[in-house]
Parts: C-alpha cells; sequence; structure tokens
C-alpha cells in the first residue's frame, strides 16, 4: 500500500523546505551536495561524517528514539552489558581509530568465566569434557569443547582469499551446512553439538557452509600489533553517540522512513510524522527486516532477493548475580548447553562483588521464546536456569531481556547466508540503484560485525561520492 | 568582531563555489586514502594505535620493515618494495598480490583511483 502523507504533514514539510531554502544559500549554488542517511547506526554515520568531510550537506534520519542500532548498550543495569554489538576484533581498524580519534576510551574486556558443559541433560565439569559418558563425541573427537567443534572447520578451508566466498569454482561448498560437514567427516554428534549454538545460521540445513568457512577464515586471520578483543569502557554505545556528536546536523531521532521516491533531480523520502525530505542522494544503512517496510524504487530481482535473505535470531535475558553461586560446587560460572539456555556468559562487574550473567539463545530455539510476550519468555528462561543451577535463584536478578527478531527496526541480530546464497546474492542486496545506496553489516565483503558495518559505510560514501561528481 | 551582511554574503559564495569546484572533480588522491587508508595507517614513520603500519616514506622502503610492527610471513618473506608497479599490484588485489597477509581488506576503488592513490601516497614524506 502506497504511504500518503497527512496535508498537515505537507504544510509542515513545504514551511521546512522554504526556511530550508532561505538559510542555506547553498542548496542553490552547489546542487548534487545534498544526502539523506537513513539510519543511525555504525554504517549509517560513518558514511555521514566521511561525506561531511568532503562537503556535502548530510541529513541523517533514524527511527528509533536512539543512535547505535545494534549497538545497544545497557546503561540501566550494573555493568551495562552490552544488548547488542560487544565485541570489538583486534583486526576493527575503523572501530579503533575512529574510537580513538572521538576520544571514547577503550578496554581489554574482564574475561568470561570458565564454561562447563550442559549436554543432554547432564552437567559436565570442564576438565571431565573429555571422558564423561555424557560427551556424545566419538574417541578422536571428545577433547574438542562442543564450541571449538566448527573452528575445525580451518584444517581444510578452501577460502585463501577476502573475496573467495563468491568464486564459482568454489561454488560446491554453498550448500547446507549439515550435509556438508557429514561429507568432510564430522560425526552426526559433532553437528549436533554444532547446531545446538550456531552463530551464523538459524539451523545448520539453512545455513551455507561457504559462510561457516567464511566466518572460520575471518577468525583465522588477525592483523596488528595487538590480538586481544576490545570494548568501549563505558559501554559500546558511546561509539555512535560521539559518531552522532560530530556530525554538524543533529540526527533526526524517532523518524521512521516510509518511502523513498526517486525524482528526475534526486530522491524525496517520506517520513511516518508526513514531513518529506528532499536529497540528491540516499544511503540506506538499515537492516533488511527493516528495508523492506520502506517503499522503494528498486528493480523486481533485487527486491525478490532482499525478500529472502535471512536474519540471524537471538534472545538474550541479561541478569546480575550478587553472588558467585557455583564456587561452592566446583563450577566456573560460565555454561555450553544444548538445551533451551544456550550459552551462559558470565564475567565480573570491574570495581565490584557482582556479576553480569548473559542467558545467550541462538536461532531456531529462539521461536517459542518468541511468541511469548516479555514477562512470559523471561519466566520461561530462568524456570530452566533454576532448573539446570537452583543455586542462582536467590541471588540472580533479571536487569534486561533482547529479542531482536521482535524488533521492527532490526528483525534479528545480523544477516545469514542459505545455501546458495554465497554467489549472487550479497552483490545483489548492495548494488546501487539509481541515487539509493546501501550499507549496513549485511552488505560488507571482507568483515562481519561493527567492523562490517564501518567498512559499509565507506563504500558507499564513496558510490555517493562518485555519482554526484 | 560580527561579519557584515556583506562579508556574510562573500563567505557564502565563496562556500558555494567551493563546493561546486569540489562536485566537478573526481575524488582526490587525499579524499581515496581518507576513505580506503587512513582508518588504519598514519602518514607518520612510527607505528600507533592503528592496526597496520604506517605509510610515510613509503617509496623504494622494503616492505614489513616498520620496527615493532607484527607483519604477516607472507609479507615478511616477499622481498617486495613499495614502488608504483608493487603498491598497484598490492592495493589492487593484496591477497593475489601476496597470499596469506594479514591484511583483511577489499579495495572499493576503481583502477583509476586506485592509479591516484597509489601515485599520492606514494608522494607522502
Amino acid at each position: 500500500m502506497a504511504y500518503t502523507p497527512s496535508r498537515r504533514g505537507l504544510l509542515q514539510a513545504a514551511i521546512a523546505t522554504s526556511f530550508a531554502g532561505v538559510g542555506n544559500g547553498c542548496d542553490i549554488a552547489a546542487p548534487g551536495r545534498k544526502v539523506v542517511v537513513v539510519g543511525a547506526g555504525l554504517s549509517g554515520l560513518n558514511a555521514a561524517l566521511i561525506l561531511e568531510r568532503w562537503g556535502f550537506e548530510v541529513e541523517v534520519i533514524e527511527a528509533k528514539e536512539r543512535v547505535g542500532g545494534r549497538v545497544w548498550t545497557l546503561d540501566h543495569m550494573p555493568g551495562s552489558p552490552e544488548g547488542g554489538g560487544n565485541v570489538m576484533g583486534a583486526n576493527y581498524g575503523r572501530v579503533i581509530h575512529t574510537a580513538h580519534e572521538l576520544s571514547v576510551p577503550l578496554r581489554n574486556p574482564p574475561q568470561a568465566l570458565p564454561s562447563d558443559y550442559a549436554v543432554g541433560g547432564e552437567r559436565i565439569l570442564r576438565q571431565h569434557w573429555a571422558t564423561s559418558d555424557a560427551n556424545p563425541l566419538p574417541e578422536a573427537w571428545r577433547s574438542t569443547p562442543p564450541g571449538r567443534l566448527i573452528a575445525k572447520l580451518n584444517a581444510d578451508n578452501p577460502l585463501l582469499s577476502t573475496r573467495a566466498w563468491h568464486e564459482a569454482k568454489l561454488m560446491a561448498a554453498d550448500q547446507p551446512a549439515d550435509e556438508g560437514l557429514k561429507a568432510l567427516g564430522f560425526p552426526d554428534a559433532a553437528i549436533r553439538l554444532i547446531n545446538a549454538n550456531n552463530s551464523y545460521g538459524n539451523n545448520l540445513s539453512e545455513t551455507s557452509l561457504m559462510a561457516l568457512y567464511r566466518i572460520m577464515g575471518e577468525f583465522g586471520r588477525l592483523s596488528g600489533p595487538a590480538l586481544a578483543v576490545k570494548e568501549a569502557v563505558a559501554g559500546n554505545m558511546r561509539l555512535p553517540e560521539a559518531m552522532a556528536s560530530r556530525l554538524r546536523r543533529r540526527v533526526a531521532l524517532g523518524e521512521p522512513v516510509m518511502s523513498i521516491n526517486t525524482l528526475s533531480s534526486g530522491v524525496q523520502a517520506t517520513l511516518a510524522s508526513g514531513q518529506t525530505v528532499e536529497a540528491d542522494a540516499a544511503i540506506l544503512a538499515l537492516p533488511i527486516p527493516a528495508l523492506r517496510q520502506i517503499i522503494l524504487d528498486l528493480p523486481p530481482s533485487q527486491l525478490a532477493v532482499l525478500d529472502d535473505v535471512d536474519y540471524h535470531k537471538i534472545v538474550q535475558l541479561h541478569c546480575v548475580v550478587d553472588e558467585p553461586f557455583w564456587e561452592a560446587a566446583g563450577w566456573g560460572g560460565s555454561w555450553w548447553t544444548d538445551g533451551l539456555l544456550g550459552r551462559i556468559f558470565t564475567r565480573p562487574i570491574p570495581g565490584s562483588n557482582r556479576y553480569n550473567m548473559t542467558i545467550w539463545i541462538n536461532g531456531d530455539d529462539c521461536d517459542p521464546l518468541n511468541a511469548l510476550d516479555d514477562a512470559a519468555c523471561t519466566d520461561a528462561i530462568l524456570q530452566a536456569l533454576w532448573q539446570l543451577v537452583p543455586g542462582a535463584k536467590d541471588v540472580t536478578s533479571v536487569g534486561q531481556l533482547v529479542r531482536w527478531s521482535n524488533d521492527p527496526f532490526a528483525g534479528g541480530s545480523w544477516a545469514l547466508w542459505r545455501p546458495g546464497q554465497a554467489g549472487q546474492a550479497h552483490g545483489a542486496i548492495r548494488a546501487a540503484a539509481g541515487r539509493l545506496f546501501f550499507a549496513g553489516e549485511h552488505t560488507a565483503e571482507a568483515y562481519r560485525g561493527m567492523e562490517a558495518a564501518m567498512e559499509s559505510g565507506e563504500r558507499a560514501a564513496l558510490e555517493v561520492m562518485r555519482s554526484l561528481s | 568582531m560580527i561579519p557584515g551582511r556583506q562579508t556574510r554574503c562573500w563567505l557564502a559564495m565563496s562556500a558555494c563555489l567551493l563546493a561546486a569546484a569540489t562536485r566537478a572533480a573526481p575524488p582526490s588522491g587525499e579524499q581515496l586514502y581518507d576513505i580506503a587508508c587512513l582508518s588504519c595507517h598514519s602518514l607518520g614513520d612510527a607505528a600507533d594505535h592503528r592496526v597496520g603500519p604506517p605509510l610515510g616514506g613509503l617509496l623504494n622502503r622494503k616492505a614489513a620493515m616498520v620496527k615493532d610492527y607484527r607483519y604477516s610471513e607472507a609479507l615478511s618473506a616477499s622481498g617486495w618494495s613499495w614502488t608504483l608497479p608493487t603498491l598497484l599490484a598490492w592495493l589492487s588485489d593484496p591477497d593475489t598480490a601476496i597470499p596469506n597477509n594479514a591484511m583483511n581488506y577489499v579495495n572499493p576503488l576503481t583502477a583509476g583511483e586506485t592509479q591516484r592513490l597509489g601515485e599520492w601516497l606514494l608522494q607522502q614524506p
């Protein structure tokens, strides 16, 4: 259904446009210099900052009431855990440099506590994993912790370059990961364990083996003098906030974009408030599920690809633990499970005796939880936690439930590549269409996560600059 | 001092002319460095917070020779020196130029832009 702005909105837009004309004579003298960026996550903000450095007028529009997108620090909780982007890799050059330039201090994060296991309903101390009767792996595989099984892909990773995951000669690997792993000799029990907490697909049959090769290859390739991961001392969201504050024009918050029309001389974005914003080009820097809600002039083939990309499902329950209930029994404090709880990451809150505990559930296991309301979802997770570690009950409090799939402006945590999508889909979703350009982690070539967002902003800014030169 | 109306008009016109002039030109070497290199490489001669080695004084410098920087074995063993042909080969496709290098990077520049960037980089002290 086409969106029709209200009469009041049209009037407001007309007034705003006329004042903009009075206030900025450059609109007349320097046509082709205004860019509207939709989305104030890292990708949109990075593109905006680059374009401003190059003399463009940039207007950033954000649907949420905050900047940062899928970088979201839970500032209301002790320890300020990360509800979104949480790891800055040692080779995240753009992230590290931007933080340095904007005086956002980074640190090596406090280490997560050691992880024990809960497999097939049995709890297993980490030192007993290799010999436990509950370890389902065959003899040659038993000593590998379940979370490290997928890393065995790097023993024979065919991706020898950053771009290789698109190469036609390697497309045999663009197959369902469960079948591919079996063909490579992974035992069924290993495949089942990998599937239990696969961060790169909602289930292995709908995950491309190529995507897993790509991830593992990236993990294996670090550069730079420091190998330790980093985080912002005061929370990762301080980085996008600092980027936004550096822009000449304040980010427009709480303004979902309904449609972007292509005009003879540029683009016109219509906001949910009814206002319109005209520019010479638009960068769409938002996740694909959010992009799908905007009416766009795109070729049908590109729309079809955009409709076909899955996003990863994550449910997180962020808790605070007052006492280390795990110590008396010799547990480490974190757990890797093949059940409802997925993985439990616990780490000390610096400068206190308390701990942040994040229960991190991946993939299709999120479906029944996402069908519940917040209270029922939280209760279901807590009941499973009390069953696993009854001692947690009296010393653990809930701080925040995070469900990216249920967020209409995210639709999931990151883009996934299903079997058959490695070759063409990635190129198609980021192809510029007239004056519409695309950014976001899903469009990046070399990286994933926060660095991918930054990388994509660079590329989109360059494309705009070429187009408007 | 608050500028008078005439001065403000002149400033506005200058800004507009500058913008229009910039608009007509393709990205300069410096702008291409800004977008393609700056986040990971300074132009000085000493390693800083950035994850890549500095690029100052690059012309005829042997590859993998910046003190205290941890290079890949592949680049260290390459025997390369940085001249326009080697730099263009590296920038165009680092993985093909020296496989198993540590620079996880896909060059978004056109061949012409890469040439302009390479020429500019080699002039930096």
